[in-house]
């Protein structure tokens, strides 16, 4: 009898929760006449005009929380916007630590505001099929300064690796106007002036670097690596397998496209993906590399280069600048650091084009409800894509928080700092005015970009942009039923590659083994997947090419 | 009698040390014991002492691995810092609150529906220990949850932190197994005195159930201090949020993985030793509270199992 009410109250508990789940799909509706809803909108907003609301509006918005810089009201980023564009943002705020898990909570129960800043790229695919958040491509013609850099920039390839099936995109990406190349590998220079060294150019000159290290310093180990997280070897297998003309670590992809046949391939199974599997292993059979390097936690490796026990580690600018040299400074004051120009490999003197879109902004559908929906499309153009909004989110308000020279470089006034601009100064461009904010500031041209870069990193720069960009892989968006195929192929794949990989690398396992690897990748689905991929990127060529 | 006492008395005492001796085996695995035992108590106080040297100690130093358990680079300005920073106050103010209430809330809940459960003769009482028990395997989960407790109207406010999770099964189970081996003999003579219903529980009962009520008391604090989930589901100001929230976007929030790939505004992460802070004077005042209700605690739960 118990039991019996248990599942009857079971039953019941089920059917209310399918009952929600349907109420919250809903269909998208297509070409959505938005001439009823201009309140407050500016009826000729063009390129370089400063967008103002004819009306004071309100837009609520999604706010990531950082903890370096917490929200406060009296930012001049809030009062100045307002002054501007007569707009005022009304945040809901979520903790970084765990903003994604708060949007996917408010998307679904349909409680989400319309402004959704912080979405990487395809972490929008989840709500694509419910219709819970807008295609924003078909919008664009409300935000004149989106195109326009689009257009300038030529990211219309970058944008299509952004697509769905139905050939639109539901998120707003951040735009940059060439590729950033950020990481790479830190040496210790003293060493190298030492020994007589020059900064290598490819992969092999860099191992003649680590040999020469090895020889001179046999009790340390020439490279001993971090970032780990979430995949292991994250950055530095990510580096050397794109010069490869592959992909491994954080930027790994279970689909390589092959220019040659015009087809994808499963990366892992490519030959260029064991050149570069053996080029790394060979690193650690000499000795070379840290065995551990793949799987340290950040601090032991950093521990290891600011004690002086290895020789090089991967950086990006801020680590360079705030992990490694202020210990240094303490242990080892005679060491100094610097980024080495990333080497170039088979695949050619390149990097990756794929750093041209950054995280963007979701706008949920039920934006399209509201009076203001014209306005609040203007209003995010001018200050995610506008120079004017782009500029004003960076470096605040000419004249108090920042002052140009007559060639246009931009100076932080001197009581502000920003990234160690003005050591010592009594205030902080983030956290005492809101600008820089990550949930505002990103992306732009190039010398907006690097405006608040140091002579060394411009240097550095200026090395990467000569090099040559990668050509993007077509795009190849799935339909819902290839999707879950896809999902369920593609983590015990990529889980496999990654063990696999470690394993021919750390010497467990032989490369001679190679061929039964790639017939283990065929028995878990590989070229199924392929198959997939190939299929998708066919259709969306018809469709969209 | 009288003269054999005596010729036993001295017999016993000059037998007493050797009867006492312990065996040679029973005294190396005392040895052994306690060598064992403090060694599980230094590796579970290492990383605590850890801390809070490190909290003591330079950025440089701690980057650099030296931090053991004594501070390198003895310095307070980080306290000074963390302390000087005013949303930490209120947000650990908003913690002491948070928990005194949902506290308070969840034993008059708690202890009311596990003395109603407890008496075998009370009809519907299978239902009620039903519904208790089906929440413990089942649950609306995350976006229906949020549904309720925002068209309640409790989102951004202190209920939407101290109602939805009042009582816990378990605990209500530990209680009524508690409350049914009271000696049912006590509260049939209370009630031949004319004592109430209500009078029983009042001034019989809850009296005799001390260890009981400061074992839930501590279950229930260290529950709210420590949990961070609810609040952030349901708050969206962030001076509503209690100190968890703070520490946690502190120590997780700077590193995530979506964070390393991103713009050079998110990049910089917080110092080790801010964290350090952060983390001691959290923890401190619950771990204040811990010895002065253990022993209630551990005589608590005893009653509530073995008897049971």
């Amino acid at each position: 009898m118990k039991s019996r009410a248990l599942l009857r109250a079971g039953g019941v508990g089920a059917a209310v929760a399918l009952g929600l789940g349907l109420a919250a799909c809903g269909s998208s509706s297509e070409d959505v006449d938005v001439s009823e809803q201009t309140l407050g909108a500016m009826d000729a907003y063009a390129v370089g005009d400063q967008f103002t609301a004819t009306e004071a509006l309100t837009f609520p918005i999604l706010y990531s929380e950082h903890p370096n810089y917490p929200i406060k009201d009296d930012w001049l980023f809030w009062e100045e916007l307002g002054k501007r564009t007569n707009v005022t943002l009304e945040p809901t705020i979520v903790p970084m630590s765990d903003y994604e898990q708060k949007r996917s909570l408010l998307v679904g129960a349909g409680d989400a505001p319309p402004i959704l800043p912080k979405t990487y790229a395809g972490q929008e695919t989840p709500f694509v099929a419910s219709g819970a958040v807008l295609p924003v491509s078909d919008y664009l013609d409300l935000m004149p300064n989106f195109t326009d850099k689009v257009e300038r920039w030529g990211l219309e390839d970058n944008l299509d690796t952004l697509r769905q099936e139905d050939g639109e995109f539901y998120v707003l990406p951040g735009l940059h106007e060439n590729p950033w190349q950020d990481y790479t590998i830190a040496v210790r220079q003293d060493i190298m002036t030492e020994l007589g060294l020059e900064a290598p150019g490819d992969w092999d000159e860099f191992r003649d670097v680590l040999r020469a290290v090895k020889a001179a310093y046999p009790d340390m180990y020439p490279l001993s690596d971090r970032f780990n997280v979430p995949t292991p070897g994250g950055n530095f297998l990510s580096l050397v397998a794109m010069t490869y003309g592959t992909s491994a670590g954080w930027g790994y992809n279970d689909a390589t496209f092959d220019e040659a046949s015009g087809e994808f391939a499963y990366t892992g199974g490519t030959d260029e993906y064991r050149d570069f599997v053996e080029y790394v292993s060979s690193l650690v059979e000499e000795g070379l590399v840290d065995p551990e390097s793949f799987t340290q936690d950040d601090d032991t490796a950093i521990q290891k280069f600011t004690n002086g026990r290895s020789f090089a580690i991967s950086t990006n600018a801020q680590t360079l600048v705030n992990d490694y040299r202020p210990t240094l400074a303490d242990t080892q004051p005679d060491a100094e650091v610097v980024k080495i120009p990333l080497p170039a490999g088979p695949a050619g003197n390149v990097i990756s084009g794929t750093t041209q879109l950054e995280n963007g902004i979701m706008i949920s559908s039920a934006a399209t409800e509201r009076e203001d929906f014209v306005a609040m499309m203007q209003f995010i153009d001018w200050l995610w894509y506008s120079d004017a909004g782009l500029e004003f989110a960076k470096w605040g308000v000419e004249g108090t928080t920042f002052t140009k020279d007559a060639e246009g470089k931009r100076v932080l006034a001197e009581d502000i700092d920003f990234v160690g601009l003005n050591p010592g100064a009594t205030k902080h461009l983030q956290k005492d005015f809101g600008f820089s904010n990550g949930v505002f500031a990103y992306g732009g041209p190039t010398e907006l970009l690097q405006s608040t870069f140091s002579e060394e990193e411009l240097v550095f720069q200026a090395a990467m942009n000569e090099k040559e960009t990668l050509p993007l892989p077509p795009a190849y968006p799935f339909s819902e039923a290839e999707r879950e195929q896809a999902t369920l192929l593609e983590t015990p794949l990529a889980d496999f590659t990654a063990q696999a990989t470690l394993q021919f690398i750390l010497g467990d396992r032989s490369l001679d083994d190679w061929d039964s690897y790639v017939a283990e990748l065929e028995a878990k689905g590989s070229s199924t997947y392929v198959d997939l991929v190939n299929g998708a990127a066919e259709r969306f060529e018809e469709a969209n090419g | 009698m009288v003269t054999i006492t005596n010729d036993d008395r001295p017999r016993i005492r000059s037998n007493r040390p050797k009867r006492m001796k312990d065996s040679r085996g029973y005294r190396v695995f005392q040895v052994v014991n306690g060598a064992v035992l403090l060694g599980v108590v230094f590796v579970t106080l290492y990383p605590f002492l850890n801390i809070i040297a490190q909290s003591f100690s330079g950025e440089s130093f701690i980057r650099a691995g030296e931090v053991n358990l004594i501070p390198q680079g003895f310095n307070i300005t980080t306290y000074q810092l963390v302390m000087g920073d005013g949303m930490f106050w209120r947000n650990y103010g908003n913690t002491v609150l948070y928990t005194v209430v949902a506290t308070a809330i969840a034993m008059v809940l708690t202890t009311t529906y596990a003395y109603v459960i407890s008496k075998r003769n009370i009809r519907g009482r299978g239902l009620l220990i039903g519904i208790a028990v089906f929440t413990m395997f089942f649950n609306g989960g995350l976006i229906p949850n949020y549904v309720l407790i925002s068209s309640l109207g409790l989102t951004n406010s202190i209920w939407a932190i101290v109602l939805p999770n009042a009582i816990s099964v378990f605990n209500l189970l530990v209680m009524k197994a508690f409350f049914e081996n009271l000696p049912a003999e006590l509260e049939e003579a209370a009630q031949i005195d004319g004592l109430s219903t209500y009078g029983i529980l009042l001034r019989i009962v809850l009296p005799l159930s001390k260890a009981v009520i400061a074992t839930m008391v501590l279950f229930y604090a260290v529950t709210f201090w420590n949990s961070w989930f609810q609040a952030f589901l349901y708050l969206n100001q962030q001076e509503l949020f209690p100190v968890t929230i703070y520490l946690r976007n502190l120590i997780a929030g700077a590193s995530t993985a979506s964070s390393l790939g991103s713009g050079s505004g998110d990049l910089a992460q917080v110092a080790s030793n801010i964290k350090a802070v952060t983390m001691v004077l959290t923890v401190l005042p619950i771990l204040c509270v811990y010895p002065f209700i253990q022993r209630y605690f551990v005589s608590g739960v005893m009653l509530g199992s073995v008897k049971g």
